[in-house]
Formats: structure tokens, C-alpha cells, sequence
């Protein structure tokens, strides 16, 4: 007969890739358990996880967005040029159109109603159209993404010091800061953490769900197959490194947001950071295989890690050495795994 | 334009790599109902002459004639509009993906209403029409859910089969379809492979494998050095024939 | 042998020991790694304090906390010092946000810029732990209980009188600075410019920023070079811009012609006055700082009263090759280890 069954087959495909992640999370889970037992609740308390989280929301859209590119068997080091570009613009616009350079430089913001809203907007596109490069350089230029990427993390970390100074954009209207960066919705959850779980749902849904995200794991596995069944897979890879850009120029809201300021020297190694975090979760760097719950939980190891360390008061050095060995043991542990299930 | 009744016909095409000419003028058509066998050494052009039918290369020149119509197809994807199903050497298949996911590249059934548009798949509906079809084609596959890569390459072609004989609607062509496959696969792909033709549908397949070949085949087309040397009725011609012609010992004689 | 759990697949043996492991390893590392965070404390009188610094690895923050815990030892007090990678707010909140809820009794903090860490410090704050700004400041200092650093203004000035005296006041300066907006940097840099502004044949090129890269200065120390080859002067605004003038210097070969004043006094540093790539050094008193901010600290923790002065500065030694090997400057030359 042909299968083994409908019913279990549908129950097992509703859990696509989950399986995987779950050993993460189960090491994820081990962190925290033994940080609550050498800390209490120094370590164990809803505060403390709302700051972590807070504190990881950048580099987790950061996270979601370099999943799906390297799903392609692609790659996006420019996430982190990206971020920092678009909170320039979006800083500078809010500066300039919130009043005028007087008023402002008086902390008075008399238009910040239209400033703010402009100025995201703007630091958002300047993320799609950065990521909608990339693309072009990927698609049209046939440019390995390492190469490509690499070469307009220069450029637009150079743009960013080039429109700024070479520094932090100074004068932005606080309301930013107080509406968005420091906000809590319904008086718990801030908005960073809420930005994060929509964008988490959203780009599960998608990456599992749909089209899109079917065609995205397609075309890692075997480009040329994609091709061959009709798939436009210029396009998609055109879709894919936007949408990445975009999520990059959404975290650079949020850092203008929860600091105030655009930081021209930050975020340097935000690229490795996340894609560090996609890999740990379980994301193959040659394509096919990932999941975003996976990069959620990548995202988070380190940062518990650190939160850990920090409040137990471990040398930064042996944080980084500690930070590594997880990164190694997680990684390792998982390929083993894959290949007791695969067959040449 | 002309009114024989073939499908698929190939006339006059030359193709040349640099300095190397891997098909020279030839002529081909794959009649309904019938399934044809394209035999020859390795280098003889067969894979070239596949890739140039079904749009994944450019001849260089002559035509290529589907239902009385002179068509050229640009990519794979005209040729699959038209009905034209292929299974490739290569199985173009996406292995870190599962076997439904495959079947329906690129031809995903979506929600209905507002969620089909916004790009979500029906699962659920894919996964109960694979199952249809593969139990009504009799293939066996053991198990949907799991990544192709988790198949041993036998199991991967018969996905690859499964999928090029749902999906066709006038032609499947089938490059080496049991080279990686065991006795008991190479049954159940041979098969199928009647199934296809009891349905109207004709089949074209490349095979190097000889007693498979006579086991299956209405008519048996030779390729050698580029060019069409003979054309074989299995039952009136020995293995031992059709290897002459391949080699070159018989020379262009018995068209049928 | 293998465990089902209701995740849906069996873990294997090796996966439930390589998690355990994991576990386990993270527990082992925290207790010997640490300076013992949470838990027990000695006593009504050992105080725990936190000091974060700007950024790990540079040895101005090293030597600061040399000083800092060199005071804390005196006094019985228990310092741990965690500092982030880059310098930067993003980098440095998160910790800030995790010492918080270790709960120490007091934090020093270098914070990385004058608006970012506003926020966070306010946190600290919130949760009655008493905040001592050392090194850099913040917009609202009044959250903090002092601040302490080099009166910069005037290290700067003693910087532009120095490099005047090498050049033989008259000739092109430039200055290397860090990034805009960082308190001390900016004060350096004005104090300088109020210094050779004194004297009509010093032409003052502007100021370049390398953004705390030493590799960045040394290129635009060459840069410079090539498009001003009579630059006569350079002044390096803080350890990585100092080293890298010097750096670049060095590489044009311009030793000679060249006089760079650098401020801060790192080991390499003292290497390159030594070999003559750099003429003057300005050393800051990190070690000072660190101190003094580890006992304003405790004195207000005991006393329960805020410090008679707020705003504290330290001093300064003006380094050359003259007076290196004097046991009096020896003592303020900056250290890659306590």
C-alpha cells in the first residue's frame, strides 16, 4: 500500500522542523535551569527575562531575517551596515523635520507628530532598499553572497559615517524613546519584545506556511531543480535579501528607539551574531534547512549566557570562551544527528 | 502541417558544443500511445537530444513540432506547460524537502479565499492527492513526510518517476529512470511505465539497460556520434542488433 | 538506549548526556569563573561592587581597575568587573541590565554614550543602587552620585602646550579623536585648540575621527601625511589614537620630522616613545579614578551620606623620553594586566 497511514503522517508534518529545534530549546531549557539554581532569582525573575529579551530584540529580527537568506544557501553579512544605516536616516529625518535646527537644539519638538512616523518610515525603506541591492547584486550580478554582502557592509556602514559625521546622531526628539523604545504595552510587555513575537509569528507562518517560504527552503536545497519546475528563483532571492533588509531596518528603529540616537560605531559584529544565532538553531549554511523557532532559541542561548555570566560575575574572557564552546558543542551535536538520519 | 499524428517531432536539429557537434540533423518524433527507447554509447547524444526537446537547451538549428504545432521552448517550463513531463538524470529533486513537497514544486495547491492569496498552501489537500495518486499508480513510497535525503537514491528516482507520470498530460520522457533502482523498484517503474501508455500517453525513455528496454518498448531509436543510425522493432530485431547498431557494426539499415 | 519525551521523537543517550553536559558545564564554569555573584556575602561590612567598564581590553579601563580593586581589597570590599566588546550602548546594556540584578551594593560605570545610557542608568537608580560615573559622563549626571575624571579640558591644554614646545611653535597640526559626542574625547580636543590658539604660526588643520580603531588612525595619520607632507604635529586623543598616529608616523618614515603628542600611556605607547614615533605622552590617572570611585562608594554606603563634591577630577603626568624610567612616572604608566 502506499502509505503508512494518513492521520500519522498529517500529525507529523504538522510539527515541520520543530523536531529539530526541540534539542535546542532542550539546551536552551539547561542554561536556564542552571542559572536559576546558581542565582535565584536574581537570574529567575520576570524582570530579569523581560531585559534579556528586550536586550535581544534587534539582533533577533536581525536573526529571523538572515534565516531565510541563508535557507537559499545564501548569505547577509550587511545586516548589522543595514541596521546602522537606517537608524541614521531615520534619526536624521526625525531630527530635521521635528523642527527646526534651533528649536531642536533646545529639546523642543514642536512637529515630532509627522517627524517621528516620517522617519520610521524612512529608516524602513532605506532597509528594503538596501536589502533589494543586495539582491540585485546576488541576482542580476550573479555575485556570490559573501562577496556581495561583504562588499556593501562597507558601503553602507561608510554612507551611515558619511551622512553622520562618524557620529551619534545627537537631538532626537525623546517621544521616539518614550512611545516605542521604552514603552509597555498594557503595561507589561514593552514594545520591542511585542515587535519581535509579531514579526516571529508572522515569519513562521510564512516560512512553513506558504508559498514563499516553500519556494525559499526549494531553492536552497537544489537551485537548478527549482528552475527546472517553472520557479522564478531570480525573484525570489530578490524577495528573500529585501526581506532581510527590511527586518535589518526595522531593528535599526527599534536601536533609535531605545536609545535615543543612531550608533554610528555599534553593531559591528551584529552579522556574525546572527548568523551564529540561525546556525545554532539549527539553520544548514548550505541551504535546505532551518526554522525560525530554531534562530528564536539561537538568538537567546548566547544571550542568556551572558546574562548568566554577567550577574554571576564571570570574567568577560572566559564569557566569550564559554560563549564559543556552546556555539561549538550545539552545532557539533546537532550535525550528528542529521547524519545518523540521512543516507548517502 | 503535417498530419502523421505524432506528439512530439524533432526535425533536422544540429547542436554543437565549441568545436564538438553533439547532434547532427536529426529527426525524431514520439508517436500516442507508443513507448520509444533512446539507446546509444555513452556520448552519443542522447541526454543532449532530451535536454534540446524539452527546452533546457537551444538546437541550433531545425524544428521541433508538439500536436502539429511548430513550437520553441525557452526553458523546461514551456515544455512542462504543454504538458511535457520530464525525469532528468540529475531527478531534479529538492532533497532536504519531502516527497509531496516535491511532487508539487512549483505547482502548489493553495487555500482557498484570501488565504490562497496571501500564498498559503493547502497541505493537507497536497498531501491526500499524493496519496490518491501514488496508491492508484501503484508506487510505493515509504514515507511522505520525511526528507528526500533521508531516501536511499532508488527511492529518490521513484519520487522523481511518481512525479514527472502524475503530472504529464501529453509526453513523459524519462532519462535513465532505473539506473539507481533495484529489482523490485525496476518492476514497479516498468510498470508504470505501461500504465502511462495504456492511458494514451506515450513515453520516451533513455536506457543503456537492454533487456529492459525489449521488455518495455514499442520501438527502439539508435543515437550514434550525434546522429539517428537505426530504428528497431524490439520483437523482430535481437539485443545483439541493437548493440551493432550502437557500435557502429550495423550501419542505418532496418527503419521500421 | 533512548528516552521518549513528548517532543515527539526519541532522544538518543548521547543527545540527554550532551544536554546534561551542557548544563553541567555552564554550572562548573560559573563557580570557578566568578567572583562569586549571588549568595553569600561575608559580612555586614563586604561590600559588593560592580564596575562596568567602556570597553574590555583597552588599558586605560585596565589600569582603572587595578586601582579599583586594589581599594576594594583595602577596604574589604568585593569588586567584579565585566565591560562589553565594542563600545558601544547596545553592548553595554545588556550588562548593566544583568549587574542590576545581581544586586550589588553600588556600580561604577563608564558609560559609552551621553544619551543612550540614560535609560539603563536610570534603571540602576530606580532600584536604589547608587551609580558612580567614572571616566565618561551622562546627559543627566544628577542621577549619578559623582563623577569621576581627568579635568580633560586641561590635559588637553597641557597637550597643545606640549606639542607647541616640540614643534617649536610654528607649524601644521592636526588632531585624531575617537567619535563626536563622547564627554572626554571632545574636552581634549577643545583644550587643545585653546591651547595653540595662543600661538599666530601654529596652522591647525581640524580634527579626523577614527572611532576607537587604532588601525583607522594610522591610516588616516598617512593619509594626511601624504596630502600635508609638512604636518609637523599630531595629537592622538586617547590610547588607540595615539598608538595609531604613532603607528602611521612610523610608517611613513617621518619620525623625525614629525611630533606627535599622544594622550594616554599604554604599553605600546610607551614602546613607540621609546622608539621615538610618539614625543610626548599625556598620562590620564586611571588608577586614581578607579580608586577614588571605589571609595566614594563605600564612604557613602557606610556613612549614608553623598560625597562633600560631586564632581571630582584627577591629574596628570606629562610622559617623554627624559623622564620615563622615573620611578614617580613609572608608577602612572598604564598596565595590559594588574
Amino acid at each position: 500500500m502506499a502509505d503508512t497511514g494518513t492521520q500519522q503522517t498529517e500529525a507529523r508534518a504538522r510539527i515541520p522542523n520543530l523536531a529539530g529545534s526541540a534539542f535546542i530549546f532542550l539546551i536552551l531549557a539547561a542554561l536556564v535551569i542552571a542559572f536559576s539554581l546558581l542565582e535565584g532569582t536574581a537570574f529567575l525573575s520576570g524582570e530579569n527575562f523581560f531585559n534579556i529579551a528586550v536586550d535581544a530584540s534587534e539582533l533577533l529580527l536581525l536573526a529571523v531575517g538572515v534565516t531565510f537568506v541563508i535557507i537559499t544557501a545564501g548569505i547577509d553579512l550587511s545586516v548589522g551596515s543595514i541596521l546602522v544605516l537606517s537608524s541614521v536616516i531615520a534619526a536624521q529625518t526625525m531630527v530635521a523635520l521635528s523642527g527646526t535646527q534651533e528649536q531642536v537644539q533646545n529639546f523642543t519638538y514642536p512637529n515630532q507628530a509627522v517627524g517621528i512616523p516620517v522617519g520610521i518610515a524612512a529608516g524602513l525603506l532605506v532597509g528594503v532598499v538596501c536589502g533589494f541591492i543586495n539582491g540585485l547584486l546576488v541576482t542580476k550580478l550573479r555575485l556570490t553572497p559573501f562577496i556581495a554582502t561583504l562588499g556593501t557592509l562597507g558601503i553602507f556602514l561608510g554612507t551611515a559615517q558619511i551622512l553622520s559625521g562618524g557620529t551619534n546622531v545627537p537631538y532626537v526628539p525623546p517621544a521616539i524613546q518614550t512611545e516605542i523604545g521604552s514603552r509597555q504595552l498594557l503595561g507589561i510587555l514593552p514594545v520591542p519584545i511585542a515587535i519581535g513575537l509579531v514579526v516571529v509569528i508572522v515569519a513562521i507562518l510564512a516560512l512553513h506556511r506558504t508559498q514563499f517560504g516553500r519556494y525559499t527552503y526549494a531553492i536552497g536545497s537544489n537551485a537548478e531543480a527549482a528552475r527546472r519546475v517553472g520557479i522564478d528563483v531570480d525573484r525570489h532571492l530578490l524577495k528573500v535579501y529585501t526581506l532581510s533588509g527590511f527586518l535589518s531596518g526595522l531593528a535599526g528603529i527599534i536601536d533609535v528607539a531605545r536609545f535615543s540616537t543612531a550608533s554610528v560605531g555599534a553593531h559591528t559584529l551584529d552579522n556574525l551574531a546572527a548568523i551564529s544565532a540561525a546556525v545554532i538553531g539549527g539553520t544548514s549554511l548550505f541551504g535546505g534547512i532551518g526554522s525560525i523557532v530554531g534562530s528564536v532559541v539561537g538568538t537567546f542561548i548566547p544571550a542568556v549566557l551572558r546574562n548568566g555570566f554577567v550577574i554571576h560575575g564571570v570574567q568577560p574572557f572566559w564569557q566569550e570562551v564559554a560563549i564559543g564552546i556552546v556555539l561549538i558543542l550545539a552545532v557539533v551535536i546537532d550535525q550528528r544527528r542529521r547524519s545518523a538520519e540521512e543516507r548517502m | 502541417m503535417n498530419g502523421n499524428g505524432a506528439v512530439l517531432q524533432a526535425r533536422g536539429i544540429n547542436k554543437s558544443f565549441g568545436a564538438v557537434q553533439a547532434l547532427k540533423d536529426v529527426d525524431f518524433e514520439v508517436r500516442p500511445g507508443e513507448v520509444v527507447a533512446l539507446i546509444g554509447d555513452n556520448g552519443a547524444g542522447k541526454s543532449t537530444l532530451i535536454n534540446v526537446i524539452t527546452g533546457v537547451l537551444a538546437p541550433d538549428s531545425g524544428e521541433i513540432i508538439f500536436e502539429g504545432e511548430r513550437v520553441e521552448f525557452i526553458s523546461p517550463h514551456d515544455a512542462r506547460e504543454r504538458g511535457i513531463e520530464t525525469v532528468y538524470q540529475d531527478l531534479a529533486v529538492a532533497p532536504q524537502l519531502d516527497a509531496v513537497a516535491n511532487i508539487f514544486l512549483g505547482r502548489e495547491r493553495r487555500m482557498s479565499g484570501i488565504m490562497g492569496r496571501l500564498g498559503f498552501l493547502d497541505q493537507s489537500r497536497m498531501r491526500k492527492e499524493t496519496d490518491d495518486q501514488l496508491a492508484e499508480l501503484q508506487v510505493r513510497i515509504p514515507d511522505l513526510t520525511k526528507p528526500l535525503s533521508t531516501f536511499s537514491g532508488g527511492q529518490r528516482q521513484g519520487v522523481a518517476v511518481a512525479r514527472a507520470v502524475m503530472w504529464a498530460s501529453k509526453v513523459v520522457i524519462m532519462d535513465e529512470p532505473t539506473a539507481a533502482l533495484g529489482v523490485a523498484q525496476v518492476g514497479m517503474v516498468l510498470d508504470l511505465v505501461r500504465r502511462v501508455r495504456q492511458t494514451g500517453i506515450p513515453v520516451l525513455f533513455i536506457s543503456h539497460n537492454m533487456p529492459q528496454v525489449f521488455d518495455v518498448a514499442d520501438r527502439i531509436v539508435v543515437l550514434r556520434l550525434g546522429e539517428v543510425v537505426a530504428e528497431l522493432d524490439p520483437k523482430k530485431t535481437s539485443t545483439d542488433d541493437a548493440v551493432a547498431a550502437m557500435t557502429g557494426s550495423l550501419r542505418g539499415e532496418e527503419r521500421v | 538506549m533512548s528516552y521518549e519525551i513528548s517532543v515527539g521523537r526519541r532522544i538518543s543517550r548521547r543527545e540527554f548526556l550532551g544536554v546534561a553536559a551542557a548544563g553541567a558545564g555552564v554550572a562548573l564554569l560559573g563557580a570557578c569563573g566568578g567572583g562569586g555573584g549571588g549568595g553569600d556575602q561575608g559580612g555586614a561590612e563586604s561590600y559588593r561592587l560592580t564596575l562596568i567598564v567602556g570597553i574590555t581590553g583597552d588599558e586605560f579601563y585596565t589600569t582603572m581597575e587595578c586601582g579599583a580593586q586594589a581599594a576594594a581589597q583595602e577596604l574589604g570590599a568585593e569588586l567584579t568587573v565585566q565591560g562589553p566588546e565594542e563600545f558601544s550602548p547596545a553592548e553595554q546594556t545588556p550588562i548593566l541590565n544583568a549587574a542590576i540584578q545581581a544586586n550589588p551594593d553600588a556600580i561604577l560605570i563608564a558609560p559609552t554614550d551621553r544619551t543612550a545610557m540614560v535609560a539603563p542608568i536610570q534603571s540602576a537608580v530606580n532600584q536604589d543602587i547608587p551609580i558612580v560615573l567614572v571616566d565618561t559622563t551622562i546627559e543627566r549626571e544628577d542621577l549619578a552620585l559623582a563623577q569621576i575624571s581627568s579635568d580633560n579640558i586641561l590635559g588637553g591644554r597641557q597637550a597643545g602646550e606640549a606639542l607647541a614646545k616640540q614643534i617649536g611653535e610654528e607649524g601644521k597640526v592636526m588632531v585624531i579623536s575617537v567619535t563626536p559626542g563622547i564627554s572626554t574625547t571632545d574636552q581634549r580636543k577643545q583644550g587643545f585648540e585653546e591651547a595653540i590658539e595662543k600661538y599666530p604660526n601654529i596652522e591647525y588643520l581640524g580634527t579626523e575621527y577614527c572611532n576607537d580603531d587604532p588601525v583607522e588612525a594610522a591610516s588616516i595619520t598617512t593619509s594626511t601625511l601624504r596630502s600635508n607632507p609638512d604636518l609637523k604635529g599630531i595629537f592622538g586623543a586617547n590610547v588607540f589614537s595615539g598608538q595609531g598616529a604613532g603607528t602611521g608616523v612610523r610608517q611613513t618614515g617621518k619620525k623625525d620630522e614629525v611630533s606627535v603628542v599622544a594622550f594616554d600611556a599604554s604599553p605600546t605607547q610607551v614602546e613607540d616613545l621609546r622608539r621615538g614615533n610618539v614625543d610626548v605622552l599625556i598620562a590620564q590617572h586611571p588608577n586614581d579614578i578607579g580608586d577614588r570611585g571605589v571609595r566614594i562608594a563605600v564612604d557613602y554606603l557606610k556613612s549614608d551620606k553623598e560625597p562633600a563634591s560631586k564632581q571630582i577630577t584627577t591629574g596628570f603626568t606629562t610622559v617623554t623620553r627624559e623622564n620615563l624610567d622615573k620611578p614617580e612616572v613609572q608608577e602612572y604608566l598604564y598596565k595590559a594586566q594588574c
